[in-house]
């Protein structure tokens, strides 16, 4: 066999025709990966109840999650659900297409950064192997969140994803402050769950259907328009809760501070991502703006929720003391920034699937430069320096490249050059203008000068300020470490290499529209 | 195959690891990092001469290059940028020319640097040899460059390095004060450079100096009424008008950088730095780049007529400007730093009247000259224990032959006397503006007066300094015992007045008339090229858009050009004479009082800094309160009540957040019903 035609060979073996050879449920592979995991640390928890092998539980989590993401990288690069049409299963109650991937590749990235950084974070804690599969459950709800296709298995993935972060918030049950937090955060959850099943029946009621196109086909209809708006409002209310967007954020200040730091990188980066990426189907595919009847506005009620939340996040941010408490707000804000892929959507407008595929874009990064940011706080809550802004005082002195990590992620979260957020945040506003727009870019242009306020504000204190104390910083913890700099790596990365995933977002965004 | 063109970014990139290994190993190495740099420029300069030789078709058939090397925005798609920002080469005739002129000077005046500083025991050798190389690697970037912006970026490098070198000697007080001004005021140009390219941007969607999309040929496209429609022209300006007003904007750059008035204030300051690094900028980078800028992208300065009238008479007057207030300085260097403004001038002058081989021709016999000059000067400086006063020197002539007639050969250069090669090059300068002047443009034939006149100083000024310098008695005891030059500094001198002697007869314009032979190998050279790069192609832009036509004297274009080289011959001859008579006695003394009040203003340099130290100081200064005070009072009142207010309603916000689990379901029943009331009204759901 000559040199050519054994690449021909390899070349025909990976290619999507060869593809079509597998059973199509292979293609859930990412989300089966990770519940595998899961059970996985749970065997391995139950045969040594209650170890303290943190090597073993992180090593074996992140492998998971590592697997996941390969299987991930390898669908989306090599077609599946893309070239052939998006695979549906189970009588359509799942999609595999390239968005799904897409945000599973967000949700698996952001796992593995947060087990590499459980492994220090947990060192001393009794009941690691609960932590560690409740993560890896959670992430296979928020990987089947964004394959979902019908309203009840939006239902019972985005049940799967919430349930057990009630429990990781509530992780440090020694701390009154996760205790409270959890409860706090199952409390409003409950309320928001029974708001979005509420809203989910009625919509069944109008429309007789619970699978995203048959919904849209009955609603062309223009029947029980009052009805229905109700349920999707709702449903909207259901998804706000998940994304943390005003008026249903208020667990997210007190979750995200009382949360272990990695717990609450986990959710503000991953959960939120998740929440978008079924928002996003819910509404382009149950609720599509072409075919619904005009008295169901609900650009209008995202175009509220956008700016409310990103006004109220970063005005909120920005008068906090304590660095994580500010970072939970920054996240507020950052909802309202990725809600701009909803809110700038109009009938027809010729950039739909560009502005989607930005604020897609833009969770990709923020999964990083989030996740880092709260990585960072992990490991200086891990050093024992304090929470407020004066705690970080001359930090950089003791500790300098993780402080040029944590100057980068915030650097990046405003949104300025040369980091990955200032691309994808200038791409977001600049297709909401393309799309017509204009005024909801220069809010959130506005929005990010006054957040430019608060995260300098740690980069001052970190570099500028003399410390008020002596640090004793003890330990180097590797794992942190390593978590924090893949960020880092990964944030300065995503500016030179953000053409592809701008291009693959915008990509399956817009086959969504097709 | 691997040719020559493949290690054009080697000519570039080894200077620059001079500059590296100079800035972090410069102090382990012996020398002070002097031999990298060395062997850096000597590697840059068999590489430019290999490059010339390809280019000139030794290596097989003539040949020029053109390529991208990286795209660093924009191309790429889905982006929403509508052009590309490279980096990229451009060899031709005239960068591989100009390759091979930076990288000898610049490799001489590194030798050159052993005997002026190492011997002379300086310290902070490794800062001074790492300002040479990234000097030299930011010139020779300029001139490979194959855009504008490119050109713009290598550009204030050179600015930069100039900055760092004229103010080497940091601790006393005048250097880093002149290094400043330099910056200053060449950054001024500087800012109407980079609207202009902006402007090139927005016009033309490419900065591309060749090539059929580049912006020259689409201008040319779009006054040829071809695709008018491609050019974007702004505040509602015809094509015309608005490249003349891009043109100005770039030349504001090219003003500022090659020293042009009113922008030559910075360059006798300038002389504060080490000569080598005079050398360095007056010969064959900083000076240099703004008329090398021109010259690249000639073909659309030649559209515009006004800006080649203002060039024109911008580059006369000031060569007549600058040689008036070198007749009365008293250090040899400034005499050297007024000379090359003059100098500059000229080449202006030739670009501005159509001459462009001939402007090309001047930036090199000068680059030769001018090296030569400033290194004899240094050496002299060296023999005189750094006392650059002219009339503490005589007699020098006995006691360091090598250095004195090297240094003559050089002034005859300057002075423009037959044959030494500034007399061709200066000579076919001032036949460009008299032919095109004839031709039917009385303003050229206005700037071609100032620069004959300004001949005669050239020769004054320049034998002054040789007779006042070498000949005589000697005025002080260091001139009767000049200190010693050893061989790094005697070789490139005498390197340079080989050159500047016999650098001029590869275009003997009038011999050639006159005997009818093949000899103008410089006109040959340009004339050859990538296609709208080409000598000839501008002669047809400046005869088509500029209407420059040649007219002639008595006898043709013969005659034309015997009579003007003998007519400038001859002013030089009398200005050099009036210098032997005055100050080729045993004991010189002062003239300038006959000048009687003109002193005074020749002195002070025209009050051409005490105009702009007033315009800084008093105009901008108030100007600079006006805003001071809107900005203390409108802008930042606005600023600070916005931040009061954001902090204020951030703290409201915060108060929302109570920590009662009970007032949040509240608060977030109320915020969903009141989304469904305003929904709900809206979409009619209630009726």
């Amino acid at each position: 066999m000559t040199a050519p035609a054994a690449f021909a060979g390899l070349t025909a073996l990976a290619s999507p025709m060869q593809m079509g050879q597998l059973p199509d449920w292979t293609a859930l592979a990412p989300v089966l990966i990770l519940a595998v995991t899961g059970l996985v640390l749970l065997l391995i928890d139950s045969i040594d109840a209650d170890t303290t092998n943190s090597a073993l539980l992180a090593g074996v989590s992140t492998l998971g999650a590592a697997a996941a993401l390969a299987a991930t990288a390898w669908s989306l690069a090599t077609g599946v659900g893309q070239d052939g049409g998006a695979i549906t299963l189970f009588a359509d109650a799942l999609v595999v297409d390239g968005m799904s991937l897409f945000f599973t590749a967000i949700f698996t990235s952001v796992v593995v950064m947060v087990t590499i950084a459980s492994y220090d974070y947990l060192r001393d804690h009794k009941h690691q192997g609960e932590f560690y599969s409740l993560v890896l459950f959670a992430a296979s709800g928020m990987a089947l969140m964004a394959s979902a296709n019908s309203l009840a298995t939006v239902l019972v993935s985005l049940e799967l994803a919430s349930l057990p972060s009630y429990v990781l918030v509530a992780y440090l049950k020694e701390n009154r402050g996760s205790v409270e937090a959890g409860l706090k955060y199952f409390l409003i959850g409950a309320l928001s769950a029974a708001v979005f099943t509420f809203g989910i029946s009625l919509v069944y009621a109008a429309t007789g259907s619970l699978i995203f196109a048959d919904i849209a086909e009955a609603l062309s209809g223009g029947e029980f328009v009052g009805i229905a708006g109700l349920g999707v409002l709702m449903v909207a209310g259901g998804f706000a809760f998940k994304t943390a967007s005003v008026p249903f954020h208020f667990w997210a200040p007190e979750a995200y501070e009382g949360a272990p730091a990695p717990v609450s990188a986990f959710l503000s980066s991953a959960s939120k991502a998740a929440g978008f990426a079924v928002a996003f189907r819910v509404f382009v595919e149950a609720f599509p703006l072409a075919t619904i009847p005009e008295g169901i506005n609900w650009v209008l009620a995202f175009q509220i929720l956008a700016v409310v939340t990103m006004t109220l996040g970063n005005f909120a941010a920005a008068t906090q003391e304590n660095v994580k408490r500010m970072l939970a707000y920054s996240s507020i804000g950052h909802a309202g920034y990725a809600l701009i892929g909803l809110a700038a959507l109009s009938a027809g407008g010729s950039a739909n699937g560009n502005v989607l595929g930005a604020s897609m874009a833009h969770l990709f990064v923020y999964g990083f430069m989030n996740t880092g940011a709260f990585l960072f706080i992990a490991m200086v809550e891990r050093w024992g320096v304090g929470r407020t802004f004066e705690d970080y005082n001359g930090l950089a002195t003791q500790a300098p490249v993780a402080c040029v990590a944590m100057s980068v992620f915030m650097f990046s979260l405003a949104g300025l050059p040369p980091f990955g957020g200032f691309f994808s945040k200038y791409f977001l506003f600049f297709e909401a203008i393309e799309n017509g727009f204009w005024w909801l870019a220069a809010i959130g242009a506005l929005n990010s000068v006054l957040s430019l306020f608060y995260y300098s504000r740690v980069v001052r204190a970190m570099w500028f300020e003399d410390p008020s104390g002596s640090f004793e910083l003890g330990s180097q913890p590797v794992g942190l470490y390593a978590a924090v700099m893949i960020a880092a790596v990964g944030t300065v990365l995503l500016l030179p290499g953000f053409p592809p995933v701008i291009e693959t977002a915008q990509t399956v965004a817009g086959t969504l529209f097709a | 195959m691997v040719g020559a063109f493949d290690f054009v970014p080697a000519i570039v990139l080894l200077p620059f690891f001079s500059f590296l290994v100079a800035l972090f190993l410069g102090k382990y190495m012996p020398k002070g990092g002097a031999l990298a740099g060395i062997t850096a420029t000597a590697g840059s300069l068999l590489l430019s001469i290999w490059t010339v030789l390809t280019v000139a078709g030794f290596t097989g058939t003539a040949t020029t290059y053109q390529q991208t090397l990286y795209t660093w925005a924009g191309g790429m798609e889905g982006t929403p940028l509508p052009y590309e920002l490279t980096f990229g080469l451009l060899i031709d005739p005239l960068s591989s020319m100009m390759l091979l002129i930076v990288t000898l000077v610049a490799f001489l005046v590194h030798v050159f640097s052993l005997g002026y500083m190492n011997d002379e025991g300086e310290t902070g050798l490794p800062r001074y040899y790492a300002g040479l190389g990234l000097f030299s690697a930011s010139m020779l970037g300029f001139v490979v460059a194959d855009n504008l912006l490119m050109a713009f970026m290598f550009f204030e490098l050179v600015g930069l390095c100039s900055y760092l070198l004229i103010g080497f000697w940091f601790r006393e007080e005048a250097p880093p004060s002149a290094a400043k001004k330099a910056f200053l005021v060449t950054r001024f140009g500087d800012y109407f450079f980079l609207i202009g390219v902006v402007a090139v941007f927005a016009t033309f969607g490419t900065a591309a100096f060749a090539g059929d999309g580049s912006f020259p040929a689409l201008a040319e496209a779009a006054l040829a009424g071809e695709g008018g429609g491609d050019v974007n022209t702004l505040f509602g300006l015809d094509p015309q008008a608005w490249f003349t007003v891009v043109g100005l904007l770039v030349l504001g750059g090219v003003v500022g950088k090659s020293a042009q008035f009113p922008l030559h204030t910075w360059l006798p300051d300038a002389m504060e730095g080490p000569t080598p690094v005079s050398a360095l900028i007056h010969a064959a980078t900083m000076v240099a780049a703004g008329v090398y800028l021109v010259a690249r992208m000639y073909g659309f300065y030649a559209l515009t007529p006004t800006t080649l009238a203002i060039i024109a008479f911008v580059g006369g007057f000031t060569a007549l400007f600058a040689a008036t207030m070198g007749v009365v300085k008293r250090e040899i260097k400034q005499v050297l730093a007024y000379s090359t403004i003059s100098q500059y001038g000229y080449m202006m002058l030739a670009l501005g009247s159509g001459g462009y081989i001939a402007a090309t021709f001047h930036l090199m016999t000068h680059a030769f000259f001018k090296a030569l000059l400033f290194l004899g000067a240094g050496s002299v400086i060296i023999a005189m224990h750094h006392n650059e006063n002219m009339w503490d020197m005589g007699g020098l002539k006995d006691r360091m032959p090598t250095t004195y007639y090297t240094f003559l050969a050089g002034s005859l250069a300057l002075a423009g006397i037959f044959p030494f090669s500034g007399f061709w090059s200066k000579d076919e300068v001032l036949y460009e503006a008299l032919v095109h002047g004839l031709g039917g443009s009385p303003l050229l034939l206005a700037a071609w007066a100032m620069g004959l006149l300004a001949v005669f100083f050239t020769g004054f000024y320049t034998f002054r300094m040789v007779f006042l310098t070498f000949h005589g008695k000697p005025r002080t005891d260091t001139a009767r015992n000049p200190h010693g030059v050893r061989w790094n500094v005697k070789g490139p001198l005498a390197v340079l007045a080989v050159l500047a002697v016999v650098a001029g007869f590869i275009n003997m314009v009038p011999v050639a008339k006159l005997t009818g032979l093949e000899i103008e190998f410089l006109h040959d050279w340009l004339a050859h090229g990538p296609s709208g790069l080409t000598s000839e192609h501008y002669s047809e832009l400046t005869h088509d858009y500029a209407n420059y036509s040649v007219g002639t004297l008595v006898g043709g274009e013969l005659g034309t050009a015997l009579i003007s080289g003998a007519v400038s011959l001859g002013l030089a001859l009398a200005g050099a004479g009036l210098a032997y008579s005055l100050y080729n006695v045993p004991e010189p003394v002062e003239h300038t009082d006959r000048l009687g009040s003109a002193k005074d203003v020749l002195f002070n340099n025209y009050y051409q800094d005490e105009y702009q130290v007033w315009l800084a100081n008093d105009v901008a200064r108030g100007i600079s309160r006006g805003a001071d005070k809107f900005d203390q009072g409108v802008v930042d009142g606005v600023v600070n009540g916005i931040s009061s207010v954001s902090l204020l309603s951030g703290s409201r916000v915060r108060r929302i957040q109570t920590g009662v689990v009970s007032n949040y379901a509240a608060l977030l029943t109320l915020g969903l019903v009141a989304l469904l009331v305003i929904l709900g009204l809206q979409g009619g759901w209630f009726v």
